[in-house]
């Protein structure tokens, strides 16, 4: 036990004595009293049900909660009546400033990501492995890639749950929206190691790789390790995620793709809509976030670890003969300049057009897959 | 009865389908975005598909893209419809090659036109319930133009 709390409840004779006397049902009902603003919630589409949108009224509303929270520092939900004076806890949340986590809709992706929900066990057919043939190198070369995946689902379900305690519990639709994160990131996790050992079984961890993950995880704020996991890292991953399904051996893993895919780029649009919040509201930020992604981009290369690229090679050109290995290299070529191509165009959209120019991605683009491709 | 592709009626009949086929797609989830369908030939034909909650609620012809707000557009020549719908025809689905997400990514064979990137992403977020919508025709018996 770390934390010893300063009033021992067990031991406080007023505290005992009143709940003595409620039990002798002599209640005062004070709690009753507390005059409350009256508001309508009701489901504007009773398919939906009632969502988080239909709860944005009156006190209750995020845009009635002021941009810096300082009345609260617990676990108290936006719009809960608190304890005059320094009785509410001190929980220590870091993240109190409404641009340190917000994004625009994030109330929307919430109830996409619940309605979304699906469950590797049952929702892949994997009843259906045994009706494709795959050859050796071909099955080796995928659990390479679903090794690699592991790792990097790994990092995504870790940071999210790093940063979620830090959160003013005022700001609950993103709290709530990055543990759908974290579960999701989890799924994918468990949809990589069962499609590994299903098949040829667990590969090589990546160095490289594992030192580029541990960049987001490090990153000093939460709209840093944002900007670098659910912008930069999972949209390029969703271009992984595309070309994984293109290159599927079976219609097995295809499926497999399809649905992780639909994950991954929700939490890059939570992730842009964040960008885009920040820019928009502490245009000041800039330079910060800025000088982060020039490390965080060169730290990203790290995903383009040797057994990685070949393994993809493989897949992409459906075998290890010289022609296989030269469509594989066009294939992977590719989609790598679609990941770099669709990252700028998001950055721009977010208000970093700048990262085009600065960006020190293009140029290692042109040395590296320039490079495997000539 | 057969319908004919493209055609206003072959989109509207794939939205009652969806509708009939209720439990598959609330089991995918909410779907919410306005997907534009473009069949290049000597007449191109736009359309714009409107997917809210489980629905394709509005199936809509448009003389040009800025008379809806698409999230993004699949453009393809009318061959390669045919050919995936064909392929969706031959067993329920789509063989490997005819997912929407491998036409529309390495070589390009579908396009996919969008303004603004969130738009573009929903294509991926709600992927499987779009393949689910174009699966819809795989027994519909159709009359190619």
């Amino acid at each position: 036990m770390s934390y010893y709390g300063t009033n021992d409840f067990s031991h406080n004779s007023d505290f005992n004595l009143r709940i003595r006397d409620i039990k002798k049902g002599n209640l005062d009902f004070g709690w009753l009293d507390e005059a409350r603003e009256t508001v309508e919630v009701r489901r504007r589409d009773p398919r939906r049900g009632l969502t988080l949108e239909d709860c944005e009224v009156g006190p209750y509303a995020i845009d009635n909660t002021p941009e810096i929270v300082r009345e609260n520092r617990g676990l108290a939900p936006r719009g809960a009546i608190l304890a005059e004076g320094a009785e509410q806890p001190d929980l220590g949340p870091s993240l109190n400033k409404k641009t340190d986590v917000w994004g625009y809709r994030v109330q929307r992706y919430w109830e996409e990501a619940m309605s979304r929900q699906w469950n590797v066990s049952t929702d892949i057919p994997w009843q259906d492995m045994d009706k494709h043939e795959i050859p050796d190198d071909i099955e080796i070369a995928f659990c390479q890639l679903c090794t690699l995946l592991s790792e990097v689902e790994m990092i995504a379900t870790d940071l999210p749950a790093k940063w979620s305690h830090h959160m003013n519990s005022y700001f609950q639709e993103v709290k709530g929206f990055i543990a759908t994160q974290a579960i999701d990131e989890a799924r994918h996790a468990e949809a990589f190691r069962k499609r590994a050992l299903a098949g040829a079984g667990l590969y090589r961890a990546s160095v490289r790789g594992e030192h580029a993950l541990k960049g987001i995880l490090e990153a000093d704020s939460y709209s840093e390790g944002s900007v670098f996991l659910h912008v930069l890292g999972e949209g390029f991953i969703l271009t992984l995620f595309r070309s994984s399904e293109f290159i599927s051996p079976t219609p097995v893993e295809q499926r497999m793709f399809q649905l992780v895919m639909q994950d991954e780029a929700r939490h890059v649009s939570y992730g842009l809509q964040h960008l885009k919040y920040l820019m928009d509201n502490c245009p000041e930020i800039r330079p910060q976030i800025n000088g982060f992604l020039d490390e965080a981009e060169r730290h990203l290369t790290g995903l383009f670890n040797p057994d990685q690229l070949e393994s993809m090679i493989v897949l992409g050109g459906k075998g290890t003969s010289p022609e296989c290995i030269r469509r594989g290299i066009e294939v992977v070529g590719a989609f790598q300049g679609k990941q770099i191509e669709e990252y700028f165009h998001r950055a721009e959209r977010a208000g970093l057009p700048e990262r085009r120019e600065r960006s020190p991605l293009l140029e290692l683009q042109q040395r590296m897959i320039a490079g495997v491709l000539a | 009865m057969a319908i004919k592709f493209p055609s206003l009626e072959f989109f509207q009949e794939l939205a009652r389908r969806m509708e009939e086929n209720a439990a598959e797609f609330e089991k995918l989830g909410f779907c919410d975005t306005v997907m534009g369908v473009k069949v290049d030939g000597d007449t191109p034909h736009l359309y714009a598909l409107t997917f809210d909650v489980f629905d394709c609620k509005d199936v809509r012809e448009l003389s040009s893209p800025e008379e809806a707000e698409l999230d993004f557009t699949l453009e393809a020549p009318l061959p390669l419809w045919r050919e995936m719908f064909e392929s969706i025809q031959k067993n329920g689905h789509p063989e490997p090659t005819y997912t929407l997400n491998s036409l529309s990514h390495v070589g390009d064979r579908m396009k996919v036109v969008y303004d603004d990137p969130e738009g573009h992403d929903k294509l991926y977020r709600f992927m499987a319930t779009l393949q689910a919508f174009m699966d819809q025709a795989s027994d519909l018996e159709i009359e190619w133009a």
